[in-house]
């Protein structure tokens, strides 16, 4: 049983679930009606109308409606909304035990101890039939959920069924089922201790079954709205699980002190209700959540009896392998937790079954989703198991807190003991574990025996790490702590709902669901709500704007989100400041919210951007010190106090500029003739004077020619204000002797005494050392905000260099000034120091543990094997290594090669293909033997260790039995430089090109293949590569013939009969045509350009061709004899590169078969430069498909 | 055999790193407080090791000085014997004495200094008379080596055995399982393979990780993924002898010029295997033209 809501009261004798909202009636022995909502753990309301005990009570499935019945004879209906009582219906003469709303009709079912049963129309408020016919108390009359009857149960010892069809004028149609009714209050039964499962038809009830077990009265009993089960419950203080279909009991929950009296079931969602003595609970009988583990785009998790597979990428779903079915039908033994090896394909399932147990599948590789067949398992029991590495998992014994680690063949490798007393274990990284108690969490690395990190915690249900290792968030009921993979503290979060799963996004934004939201939580434990929910999801991954989930049907569910609200405010968070402004350029971002977070968070610059209102915006404005938007607000708005607060910012900033416009907004005149002052605006200060003067404010003009130091002026003014003496002796103190003596007569004989012995002095305000303009500014954060959105502004792109710059400034200058940051730092450090106190504390405590034992077990068989070392061990002989299996394997000359019989090779290359001359071949020889080895550094400072590559490695191979060796060379790279050779032709260079065509025919014999079609593509290859070097040596020869014209011309025209390429017969007949064409060789160059015209040439060449063609017409002679006939057929000596006619004699060589004239053979070939002309040779072997 | 201890292994860290390669590492965090007499000598020597490994002979002899235990004399002459091949044969003549004195001559320490320096004798009888009764993890593992070099993998598998019995997660017995698992080829190196995969997840990279990574992608015949990883352990140290020597074979393999890394592997290592093996090989091409001419 999993309680989900506890409460505290009088007897609940009657109990309802809100259809649809998460409310529950309780109505009470005391005669009040508390309205709860479960989820949150609130008394919402409290309806106290009734006198004494309220027996039944019914929400309506539609209106803000319920009813109520109670001892006092009424049946109230009441509106939960108005809190009111609508109006109460009389007519019972006796207690009321239950009341019921019709699901359509607007008809109320009572049953009463006055033997009768009513129904009333709740709209006309009047009794619309009456039900007689029970002989005692009726304890129970309720609708059935489809048919037009009503069943009761009296303690007269019987259950009727009623039809009550003519009230709705319809007959009644048969009805053959077994009737779910969804309540039965069964007193009736419950005086034999009994539940009894009954079976109607139109006319008859049978008993199906008792089930036997309740010790005292029943009180309640029902069937299970989503299962196969029936609940009830009963004074013996139990509520027992009975399995509908088998009719036997499944499990017993027991209460100490409280006598059952009521149980409700709610119509939708998965939960009970049961009344006792002392309040309710509200409870579910299985837990929902689908067990399931995650791995990069894989998800797995369990559905009824099958693993299920989920892609997140594609979005399919398909069946994996069966499970094993719990043996037992108790309740809450499905998978409960899933663990999931990626490379080995392994699933350990854990579930409660047997005092929890859990059991190892591997997946077959061909996922055989049909088969039905449950694999036999590898099973044992633990509390928990889970990977701690790709082979291995550990598994909780709890009663001795140790964990075994075990390999896939479920053998224990490992005990461990653990630090604390463990009740879970959960991943925490390869080798590591995270293991649980009721009020901490430690990780555990099972190999130092070390605790990596210790968190106290409350109860930790759920363990989910971020994608990146670096990160852990632990859920709890209602509490989620987001800490570091070393488990310092990040942050804290208290939900007042329940917790119910999470999922890091990319970002290391933390997204989880409570009951009814899906939330995120910032690194810094800024939390906000993504959206709401209709049904409790299981997040199982986050991918962009996409979560993934599971529901509680065990269904996958891709949701989209607008993630943009996180993603902008970790950008601020992260400083990212060019994403934050790329997104309040391109998205809706605003609202009050945002404005205050960002307000809160330090970042007025930033809301600045979203205020349309100029109070606001000022306000914000003033806050980040941006005077300039400051200015512009204020002046929209021109009030007081926003230029008074505009000139103090102005002035603590230093720009007087800002601040004199300020003053002179609100002619604050005094404050203005001081800056003048200060600022030494002596010009404007005069005239400051003169507006005084105007105003007649005769303080504020002396003050200003006190600022000016101008006397004549004071005088003036005390004079004109009527101080005389003051004015005299202001006068006569600095010298206006004039002026005095004037005064003096107008005083005549008041003129005031002037100190004796002392000198008068002006004095003068110093002149200020910056006169004019601005004083040094303040620093302003004046960001990457400002300056990207004015430059967008602009309408150009934004220039990066700057932003970066900008950003810098920013960052310096809240260094400077941002007090939160500071701080930051600080609890920073002092976090820091907290670790490095606890690092040391550790291992204090790990060195007593240590002194403890006495050696540490690695040292513990050196000393019994150290007189073992005995004569008795013979050293083995040496085996054979991997080349000389090699060599004694094979006949082909590259792989002998490799394994570094080089003299075998080269007696295989001299059998098969006449080879004699090997100097060309030796790089190759030595990087065929260099690539067949890698090199292996073993155990430190010992020697290397050599390992033969093989070749044709697959996944299946079967070790310790060699394959051929890996060969440096391939037919494709021969491919690849025939086809630069081409270009190199084409682009004229032909000495590359010959290069390239020798390297070819030079590799060609140390090249193997395959297969036997491959052979043949080999030998084709020697003969173009063949045809090619001929040609080319000819064409580079005749390069240098310059002085023989007729060999020039020879050469030429042999060009023209290798076996060339298209493009490449093309030039060297365009070459030839020329060359004949120049030596006046017409007859010869006609045949050529005829030629050269039929390959469909250049438009430039062809026009050459066909002048050639026309002047050869007219005079179709050559002037020179040329050794070249075109109408016989020949082939070239490679060596000579003379014509061998056919018919005449010739040799040719064994490995490129270039023809050569008879004289050549015994020679070293002159094409491939490998073979002796002449020679014997058996042929090309290049494919162990030619051995065999 | 299951290890059943609850005391913290102070030196599990530095030992990893050791046998995976991260010298300096390992150098840089040997300050471990509270160590018992026997972890710290096991620690200097570990340290002294990681020295050798690093090439600093010098540094080694003369930290050492006559009064350290065995374990770390034995040390001493590890490095001397690897620091000048000219005077081999006078620390081999004391190596031998010391191995004959019953005091002293069973110290793990020494016999594995033995093992390894008649490893590079290739006088494999001997290593194996010293280091095949075992008694460590390093004995068992140079054990395996010893074999694989002698092309004795069933010999190999039973110290591996051994070594599984003993500890099966130890970070040698997984080293050494790779190797193992190289040595015979086949479908084992995907094992070597994912062997090393665990080591990237859970150590940092270093160039022997990286190697033999890259080892066993070369055994796959994927020798792009071989040069990629190859390319990263040069990143990390341009002079590791193995990491050259198999850029070598891999540039080959995949159709690049391998002159480069060849005559910087002859001038940084010129005893290398590699640069020998070429050496010794273009006389053998003279020989055979000869033989077959």
């Amino acid at each position: 049983m999993l309680t989900k809501f506890e409460t505290k009261s009088n007897r609940v004798k009657g109990l309802t679930f809100h259809p649809k909202r998460p409310w529950i009636l309780a109505s009470l022995h005391s005669g009040v009606i508390q309205l709860w909502d479960y989820r949150m753990g609130t008394l919402i309301d409290r309806f106290d109308e009734h006198e004494g005990p309220v027996r039944g009570v019914h929400f309506h499935n539609s209106q803000p409606l319920f009813v109520s019945g109670g001892d006092d004879y009424k049946i109230k209906v009441w509106n939960h909304k108005t809190h009111r009582c609508l109006f109460t219906l009389l007519g019972h003469l006796d207690y009321i035990r239950t009341v019921q709303f019709h699901h359509e009709n607007p008809w109320i079912v009572s049953a009463s101890d006055d033997q009768t049963i009513r129904i009333w129309n709740w709209q006309s408020r009047t009794c619309i039939s009456v039900l007689t016919g029970h002989n005692h108390y009726v304890m129970c009359a309720s609708f059935h959920p489809k048919e037009d009857l009503v069943v009761s149960a009296s303690l007269d010892q019987t259950v009727r069924v009623w039809d009550i069809g003519s009230l709705k004028k319809k007959t009644v149609s048969p009805a053959d089922d077994l009737m779910r009714f969804t309540q039965m209050n069964s007193d009736l039964f419950g005086d034999d201790r009994q539940v009894k499962l009954w079976r109607t038809n139109e006319t008859k009830a049978w008993e199906v079954d008792t089930l036997r077990g309740h010790m005292n009265n029943v009180s309640s009993v029902m069937f299970h709205a989503k299962q196969d089960i029936i609940v009830s419950n009963s004074e013996d203080k139990s509520i027992r699980v009975w399995d509908a279909t088998k009719r036997t009991g499944i499990q017993t929950f027991r209460r100490e002190h409280d006598r059952f009296w009521i149980l409700a079931v709610h119509p939708e969602i998965n939960l009970l209700a049961a009344g006792h003595d002392n309040g309710m609970i509200v409870f579910k009988l299985e837990r929902e959540r689908p067990a399931f583990a995650l791995s990069g785009n894989s998800l797995f998790y369990t559905k009824d009896r099958f693993l299920r597979y989920y892609d997140c990428s594609t979005q399919k779903d398909s069946q994996v392998i069966p499970i094993r079915r719990p043996g037992t039908p108790s309740l809450n033994q499905s998978p409960r937790t899933l663990s999931y090896s990626p490379t080995e394909n392994a699933v350990l399932i854990c579930s409660d079954l047997d005092g929890g147990s859990y059991e190892l599948y591997i997946i077959p590789k061909e996922s055989v989703g049909r088969s039905d067949v449950v694999q036999d398992a590898k099973r044992g029991t633990g509390g928990s198991a889970v990977f701690i590495a790709r082979n291995r998992f550990a598994v909780l014994e709890k009663s001795t807190s140790q964990v075994l680690v075990k390999n896939l063949k479920n053998e224990v490798v490992k005990k461990s003991s653990l630090p604390i007393p463990t009740d879970a274990i959960f991943y925490a990284g390869t080798g590591n574990l995270l293991c649980r108690s009721e009020d901490k969490v430690v990780i555990f690395d099972l190999q130092q025996r070390l605790v990596l990190g210790e968190l106290q915690t409350p109860f930790v249900r759920y363990v989910v790490w971020s994608n990146d290792m670096e990160s852990v968030a632990l859920l709890s009921k209602h509490t989620i702590i987001i800490a570091s993979k070393k488990l310092v503290l990040q942050c804290t979060l208290h939900e007042t709902i329940r917790v119910k799963s999470g999922a890091w996004d990319d970002n290391g934004v933390f997204i989880y669901t409570t009951l009814n939201h899906i939330k995120y939580c910032l690194p810094n434990g800024d939390s906000g709500i993504i959206r709401t929910l209709d049904v409790p999801i299981y997040i199982t991954k986050v991918s962009g704007n996409t979560i993934f989930c599971l529901d509680r049907d065990g269904k996958n569910r891709a949701i989209t989100i607008n993630a943009t609200e996180y993603i902008f405010k970790l950008a601020l968070l992260r400083k990212k400041y060019d994403h934050a402004m790329g997104m309040i350029k391109n998205s809706q971002l605003c609202g009050q919210a945002m404005i205050a977070y960002l307000q809160q968070k330090g970042f007025p610059e930033v809301a600045l951007h979203f205020v349309e209102d100029e109070r606001v915006r000022f306000n914000l404005a003033l806050e980040s010190g941006n005077i300039s938007v400051a200015v512009a607000s204020a002046t929209e708005i021109n009030e007081k106090e926003q230029w008074y607060r505009l000139g103090v910012e102005a002035l603590r900033q230093g720009n007087a500029g800002i601040v004199e416009f300020a003053y002179q907004k609100t002619n604050n005149y005094e404050r203005l003739s001081f800056l003048y002052l200060i600022t030494g605006k002596l010009d404007k200060l005069s005239k400051l004077m003169k507006i005084a003067e105007v105003k007649n404010n005769v303080m504020g003009q002396f003050h200003n020619a006190l600022y000016l130091g101008d006397v004549k002026e004071r005088v003036k003014i005390l004079e004109n204000a009527g101080h005389l003496p003051l004015a005299y002796i202001t006068a006569s103190v600095h010298g206006l002797k004039d002026v005095a003596e004037r005064l003096a007569t107008e005083l005549g004989e008041n003129v005031p005494s002037l100190p004796e012995g002392k000198t008068p002095s002006l004095l003068m305000p110093p002149s200020p050392v910056m006169c004019g303009g601005d004083w040094p500014l303040l620093r302003v954060m004046k960001g990457i905000f400002e300056g990207g959105l004015e430059s967008a502004a602009r309408g150009g792109a934004v220039d990066e260099e700057e932003e970066e710059d900008a950003g810098g400034d920013w960052g310096d200058a809240l260094d400077m000034v941002d007090v939160d940051g500071m701080e930051n730092r600080d609890i920073d450090a002092i976090l820091e120091e907290a670790e490095r106190g606890e690092d040391e504390n550790d291992e204090e405590g790990g060195w007593e543990e240590l002194e403890g034992l006495d050696l540490p077990p690695e040292l513990d068989t050196p000393k019994a094997s150290a007189n073992a070392r005995s004569s008795v061990f013979v050293t083995p002989t040496q085996g054979m290594p991997v080349s000389h299996i090699w060599s004694q394997k094979s006949s082909l000359a590259a792989e002998q090669a490799a394994a570094g019989s080089f003299d075998t090779a080269m007696r295989l290359l001299n059998r098969q293909l006449g080879i004699k001359n090997f100097a060309p071949l030796k790089s190759m020889f030595i990087d065929l033997l260099n690539g067949s080895h890698s090199y292996l550094r073993a155990f430190t400072s010992s020697p290397v260790v050599p390992l033969s590559i093989e070749r044709g490695w697959s996944e299946s191979s079967s070790p310790n039995v060699r394959g051929p060796p890996a060969l440096v060379y391939d037919f494709s790279q021969q491919e690849e430089k025939l086809k630069s050779g081409y270009k190199a032709t084409t682009s004229g260079k032909l000495t590359e090109a010959l290069r390239l065509f020798l390297s070819i025919l030079h590799t060609i014999p140390l090249v193997v293949v395959e297969s036997r079609s491959e052979v043949d593509e080999v030998k084709e290859l020697v003969s173009i590569a063949k045809e090619y070097v001929v040609g080319l040596k000819m064409e580079l020869k005749r390069r240098q013939k310059k002085d023989d014209p007729v060999r020039q011309q020879e050469l030429a025209a042999y060009f023209t009969h290798c076996n060339l390429q298209l493009p490449h017969l093309r030039l060297a007949l365009l070459n030839a045509m020329t060359v004949c064409y120049k030596a006046k060789n017409l007859a010869t160059a006609y045949n050529f350009a005829k030629r050269l015209l039929e390959t469909n040439p250049l438009e430039s060449h062809a026009r050459a061709a066909r002048q050639i063609v026309q002047a050869a017409e007219r005079n179709m002679t050559d002037t020179t004899e040329l050794n070249y006939d075109f109408r016989n057929p020949f082939v070239i000596c490679g060596s000579t590169y003379v014509p061998i006619y056919r018919g005449q004699k010739d040799v040719s060589c064994p490995y490129c078969t270039a023809r050569f004239v008879p004289s050549q053979e015994g020679n070293i070939c002159g094409v491939c430069d490998l073979a002796v002309i002449g020679a014997d040779a058996s042929g090309l072997v290049c494919s162990p498909s030619q051995v065999r | 055999m299951a290890s059943m201890g609850a005391a913290p292994d102070h030196l599990f860290n530095l030992r990893n790193q050791f046998y995976l390669g991260a010298y300096q590492t390992a150098i840089n965090n040997s300050e471990i407080p509270h160590l018992s007499p026997e972890d710290a000598v096991e620690r200097d020597c570990l340290v002294f090791r990681s020295y050798i490994a690093l090439g600093s002979y010098q540094l080694v002899i003369s930290e050492i000085d006559e009064s350290a235990a065995t374990p770390l004399q034995a040390v001493k002459l590890l490095a001397m014997y690897l620091s000048s091949p000219a005077n081999k044969e006078s620390t081999i003549s004391s190596l031998r004495e010391w191995l004959a004195d019953s005091t002293i001559g069973n110290n793990a320490t020494l016999r594995l200094v033995a093992g390894i320096v008649f490893m590079h004798e290739e006088d494999y009888s001997e290593a194996l008379k010293h280091t095949h009764a075992g008694g460590t993890m390093d004995l068992h593992a140079l054990n395996v080596q010893i074999f694989i070099k002698m092309h004795r993998s069933d010999y190999a598998e039973k110290q591996l055995g051994v070594m599984q019995q003993y500890d099966e997660d130890h970070t040698l017995t997984q080293l050494a399982t790779a190797w193992f698992n190289l040595a015979v080829g086949g479908s084992k190196i995907q094992e070597a393979y994912l062997i090393f995969q665990d080591f990237c997840e859970k150590y940092p990279m270093t160039c022997l990780i990286l190697n033999g990574k890259a080892v066993c992608c070369m055994q796959m015949g994927n020798f792009d993924e071989a040069e990629s990883l190859l390319l990263e352990a040069l990143n990390k140290d341009a002079k590791d002898p193995e990491t050259l020597a198999n850029l070598v074979v891999c540039s080959l393999h995949v159709g690049k010029s391998s002159s480069r890394y060849l005559s910087q592997l002859k001038l940084s290592h010129p005893e290398h295997v590699l640069v020998k093996r070429v050496s010794s090989a273009e006389d053998n091409f003279e020989r055979a033209v000869q033989s077959v001419a």
